[in-house]
Parts: C-alpha cells; sequence; structure tokens
C-alpha cells in the first residue's frame, strides 16, 4: 500500500482544528507514518500541490478563499472538511446575521472597502465534501478514524446520532435534570458527549443530526423558559448559515 | 435459601468489612439528583435509600457501555486474542427490581450461546440486594418484578429492627458466616417480613395494564395515528434504551491503529431508537421513521419476548420514563392501548 499524500489547509478559523492535529502527540508519528503530509498550512513550510486528499479547516469568506478552495477541489481526489467552520460555516455566520455591510461597518468602519469579506459559507458550498469531521474543535479521534478508514478503503463511521447516547453510555446525568439546557438532543454525537461531561449543555458545534426533531426541542427549550429569541440564540452559535450545502435547516 | 437475621446495630459493622474486605460496588450520590453504582472505599459514601433510580443500570458492571473484545495483530498469520476482563467484585445494595433485569441479561447472554465477555464478570460478582422505596415512575409490580427470587446471593429486608436476609448461595452463606452476626430467622422474623412485603407492594402506585396488551397491540399495530401522536416528539436519541435494564443490544466495531497492524474489535450500546439500527447493506433501512421505531421497541419488550420465550422484556423499573426528554412514557401509551381498544 503506497501512502497517500495528504495536504492539511486553513481558511477562515481559529487554526485550532490544524492545532488538534499536531495535539495528537502520542499519534503523530504513526500519523506522519501512514501518510505523506505534502502541504500544512500551520505546521510546515514546504508545499507541493501533488495531493490525493485535502484535509480542509476553516469556512470561506473571502474572494482569494473562493479561488483556493476551487483548487483543491480541482487536485483532491478526496476533501474532507475538519471542524465546524469548514463544515458548516461555525460561528464566523454570525457575521452574517447583522448582513454583510453592516458587519464590515462595525468592525472596519470607514475603511471598510478595503476589505474582501464576502458572505460566509462553508467549504461544500465550494466543492463536493466526500467526509465531515465536525466540532468546535473537531475530534482529533475522529479526524483520525476517517484517516484510518480512506487508508484501508472502508467508509469512515461517523455518528448520525444525538448527543444523548453517548451521555448516557458515559452515566451522565442529563443537565436537564439539573436546571440547565442542552441542545444535545438534536446534534449529532461523535465528540463523547465533551460538553455534558463537563456539567455543561451541548451548544451544537457539531451541527444537528440527519433528522433532528426540531419541534420536539423547542417545545422542551420553552419549557424550560427561554423565549423564541433566546432559542433562535441557541440555534444560532453554531448553525446560523443557511444557504446551499448545508443539509438540514436548524430553525 | 436460608433465613437469617441481622440486628440493625450489627449492620454498620457487617458493611465495614465488606468494603474492607472486597472490590465493593454501591449506589452513592452523584449529584443533586442521581446516585450511581460506583467503587466505595468509606461506609459513608455509600447511600441505599436513593430516590431515583440510578442512572446506568447494574449492567454496566457486566455489560459495559464500551468493551473491548479481541485484540488482533495482522502479519503472515493473523494473531488473535480474546480479552476477557474479570475480577471478583461485591455489587451492594441493588433492588428487586434491578436484580431481575440482571437476571433477564443473564438469560439473554447464555440462551443461544454463552457470551463469555458477560460471565466472565457475571460469575465473579456478588450480588447484595436490598429494598428500597419505588421511585416514581417504577412500575415493577405490574410486571411481577418487584420481587427477587433468585439472582443475589444475600438479599436484605430492612424491617424495624433487624434485617431479614435471604441467603441463596452457598458464597451467600460464606460471607454472612464469616462477616456477620447473625441468627436463625424465627416464626415471629418471617411474619413481620410478610407484613414488610404487603406494604411493600402497596407502595407501587404506578400500575400498568400489561394483562391484555399481547392481543390489545395487534388492534393498534397498524394505527398509523396512533404511533404518530406517541411519536410525535421522539428525538431518536436512545436515551431509554441505553438506561435499560434489560436492553442487551450492542454494535460491534473495528478499530485498528495507525500502523494497519494492530487492532482491536470492541462492541458499544446500541439502540433500535436511532435510525442507523436498521439500516442494512445497499442503503435500505427497514425502519426508517420513528413511528416504526417506537413501534418496535414496545413490540420487541411487550410482545415478541413474550412470543419467543414467553417472557417480557421489561421489569417496569421506569428509568425509560425518566430518561425520556420528549415525555414519552411505556406506562400511559400501554393503558391508552386499552382504551383505543375499548373506544
Ligand atoms: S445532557 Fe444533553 S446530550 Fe446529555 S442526555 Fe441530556 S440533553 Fe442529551
Ligand atoms: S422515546 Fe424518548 S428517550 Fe427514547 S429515543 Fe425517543 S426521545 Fe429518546
Amino acid at each position: 500500500m503506497s501512502k497517500p499524500k495528504v495536504g492539511i489547509f486553513g481558511f477562515t478559523g481559529c487554526g485550532g482544528c490544524q492545532l488538534e492535529i499536531l495535539n495528537l502527540e502520542n499519534y503523530i508519528l504513526d500519523l506522519v507514518g501512514a501518510i505523506d503530509i505534502v502541504h500544512f498550512t500551520e505546521a510546515i513550510t514546504e508545499h507541493s500541490d501533488n495531493y490525493d486528499i485535502a484535509l480542509v479547516e476553516g469556512a470561506i469568506t473571502t474572494k482569494h478563499g473562493v479561488e483556493r478552495i476551487e483548487k483543491i477541489g480541482n487536485i483532491a481526489k478526496i476533501i474532507v472538511a475538519i471542524g465546524s467552520c469548514a463544515c458548516n460555516g461555525g460561528l464566523n455566520c454570525l457575521k452574517d446575521l447583522y448582513g454583510l455591510e453592516k458587519a464590515k461597518e462595525l468592525v472596519y468602519g470607514d475603511k471598510k472597502d478595503w476589505i474582501g469579506s464576502i458572505e460566509v459559507k462553508p467549504v461544500d458550498a465550494y466543492v463536493k465534501v466526500d467526509y465531515y469531521a465536525r466540532g468546535c474543535p473537531a475530534n482529533r479521534f475522529e479526524i483520525v478514524d476517517i484517516i484510518k478508514a480512506l487508508i484501508v478503503g472502508k467508509k469512515p463511521e461517523i455518528p448520525n446520532y444525538p448527543v444523548c447516547v453517548e451521555c448516557k453510555r458515559n452515566g451522565n446525568t442529563c443537565v436537564y435534570e439539573l436546571g440547565m439546557t442542552c441542545m444535545g438532543p438534536v446534534i449529532r454525537a461523535g465528540c463523547n458527549s465533551r460538553c455534558p461531561n463537563s456539567g455543561a449543555g451541548c451548544d451544537g458545534c457539531r451541527g444537528p443530526i440527519d433528522d433532528p426533531n426540531i419541534n420536539a426541542e423547542k417545545d422542551l427549550l420553552a419549557e424550560y423558559g427561554l423565549t423564541v429569541e433566546d432559542i433562535m440564540q441557541q440555534f444560532s452559535l453554531y448553525n446560523a448559515y443557511r444557504g446551499k450545502g448545508i443539509k438540514q435547516k436548524i430553525m | 435459601m436460608l433465613y437469617k437475621i441481622l440486628k440493625k446495630e450489627n449492620y454498620t459493622d457487617f458493611v465495614e468489612k465488606l468494603i474492607s474486605e472486597y472490590e465493593f460496588i454501591g449506589p452513592k450520590k452523584k449529584d443533586k439528583v442521581f446516585h450511581d453504582f460506583v467503587p466505595i472505599k468509606d461506609l459513608r459514601e455509600l447511600d441505599t435509600d436513593y430516590k431515583k433510580t440510578t442512572i446506568a443500570p447494574a449492567k454496566k458492571l457486566l455489560f459495559p457501555p464500551t468493551e473491548e473484545l479481541v485484540e488482533y495483530e495482522v502479519g503472515d498469520v493473523i494473531k488473535v486474542k480474546p480479552l476477557v476482563e474479570s475480577s471478583e467484585k461485591i455489587l451492594f445494595g441493588i433492588d428487586a427490581c434491578d436484580i431481575n433485569g440482571m437476571n433477564f441479561m443473564d438469560w439473554i447472554f447464555s440462551t443461544e450461546f454463552i457470551d463469555e465477555n458477560y460471565f466472565a464478570k457475571r460469575r465473579k460478582l456478588i450480588v447484595i440486594g436490598k429494598d428500597r422505596e419505588p421511585s416514581e415512575t417504577c412500575f415493577a409490580l405490574s410486571m411481577g418484578a418487584e420481587y427477587a427470587k433468585d439472582g443475589f446471593d444475600i438479599f436484605l429486608t430492612e424491617l424495624e429492627d433487624r434485617y431479614f436476609l435471604r441467603i441463596a448461595t452457598s458464597k451467600g452463606n460464606e460471607i454472612t458466616e464469616k462477616f456477620a452476626r447473625i441468627q436463625d430467622a424465627t416464626d415471629s422474623d418471617f411474619r413481620d417480613y410478610d407484613k414488610f412485603m404487603d406494604d411493600y407492594r402497596s407502595k407501587f402506585k404506578l400500575k400498568i395494564n400489561i394483562d391484555n396488551f399481547y392481543d390489545d397491540f395487534e388492534f393498534i399495530y397498524s394505527n398509523e395515528k396512533y404511533w404518530e401522536e406517541a411519536s410525535k416528539n421522539c428525538y431518536s436519541c436512545g436515551s431509554c434504551n441505553l438506561v435499560c435494564p434489560t436492553c442487551f443490544c450492542f454494535n460491534v466495531k473495528d478499530d485498528m491503529q495507525l500502523n494497519l497492524k494492530v487492532g482491536n474489535k470492541m462492541r458499544e450500546w446500541d439502540s433500535c431508537m436511532i435510525p442507523e439500527y436498521g439500516l442494512v447493506a445497499g442503503g435500505h433501512n427497514f425502519r426508517p421513521t420513528k413511528e416504526n421505531r417506537l413501534k418496535q421497541r414496545y413490540r420487541c419488550k411487550l410482545k415478541t419476548f413474550v412470543d419467543k420465550y414467553g417472557k417480557y422484556a421489561c421489569v417496569g423499573c421506569g428509568r425509560c420514563i425518566e430518561a425520556c426528554l420528549a415525555k414519552i412514557n411505556i406506562v400511559e401509551d400501554v393503558n391508552s392501548v386499552k382504551k383505543e381498544v375499548s373506544a
């Protein structure tokens, strides 16, 4: 088996998902043993345009970004979006809730025209994404699982069930029982119920499952005293993107 | 069965000895809501009077949420090594209903084949049961599971000034002989015990109309409106299965390391309420909707097992009712089938 050539690219985001790959620590040597990393925005200076798999972090928010992602789309045989920003636009999309012009003005004032910011979109709004390692940040072990599956030619197993499943396997007390609220019942697991494990409600960074029961979640949140606006805000934090590419509109 | 009496003043001494002699698992307050079965090192941590059902039933000790089954190494020859973990433990303070749940598991993991991973642990588990007040959602009485006939080594029932001990195994006998100051039960102890049990049974307020459900279910089976209404708010989150002491379904996964040489097969708790459960090769899902899945869950628990083996796959512990954020309630649903039929 020859080693697949992999490029790891960063777009608009905090860079934390690339850092998650570097944080693999004990596994990093095995990782570079299994794949040939030809580009890694955050970690290496060398660059080659010869790769089979592209791991893409970050949302597309500039014209230049559009050109870059389209080029990657032409080269890579497989694209894996990593992290919430790449998968569904993530936090960046909050900007567009203000309206693009308004947001630019708020941040850059009279210099706003110097800025090439465009409407935020996830990677799959421009190129076909084969697999998604969701989360903010992405779960580094899930990234490794996807890579392993690709090397052996299997379909990666990405959960399509709610966070509650992992919560129950972990024996957590549901945070609703503790009087708080949680997006877990409609959000895709795969984070090992990271937030509820530490007693916090899920904020939905992995985006919705394929068939979320949004009405039930709205009823539940309302029962816990949230107004429609609060509910919208909860849903919007990581899931404000409404455009092309996203499977579920969560509100 | 041996029947013995342990005076209350000797209870603490008995339990303390067990804690110091054995790996001891018992109910401990976890947070303001729940208790959990965890290792106990100090008697003060033990709290057997828990009001809400503990989150994960004791099945987690025998059939853990995730468990490695085999380890393998791929080379010229493929080496496979089974991973069977077990160590002697005492499980203390489990109630009768949960013991019946465990009995169901014992039976399911030995019916068509012996599940070594399960039984290696089960054989080494010393079970000391104890009654407790039924929780609000518990309907064990209607399921005939409020009393444990077997499945324990010792069962403690608290009478006014003493414990009535039922000792079911030689292990239980050995432990009480060695660590407890006990005496034989007399006629008056038996009378008090019977009275206690009558009282205890009267404390189960929640009742399920299970008697004719087997036949009535057919009536409701194709009633789409009924299932749509019943499952309307279902999240397909699987919580109801995962907290259930009789749900035994698991998914087996392969986890190969990055060197592509060594790996393991592991199993994890699965749930018939999540869509992937019914997904087969080729992409067909034979239970694609939440209506299908809820129907399947009730059918499996209250009908299929009766068909195949003459017993329910439900002990009425009420955990699924407690766990469901959508307020889907097996008791209400079964009782409403009754109403639909009589309407
Ligand atoms: S804490 Fe959240 S994810 Fe966990 S069971 Fe409750 S609702 Fe589900
Ligand atoms: S019935 Fe309740 S606990 Fe079960 S899958 Fe549906 S929402 Fe989750």
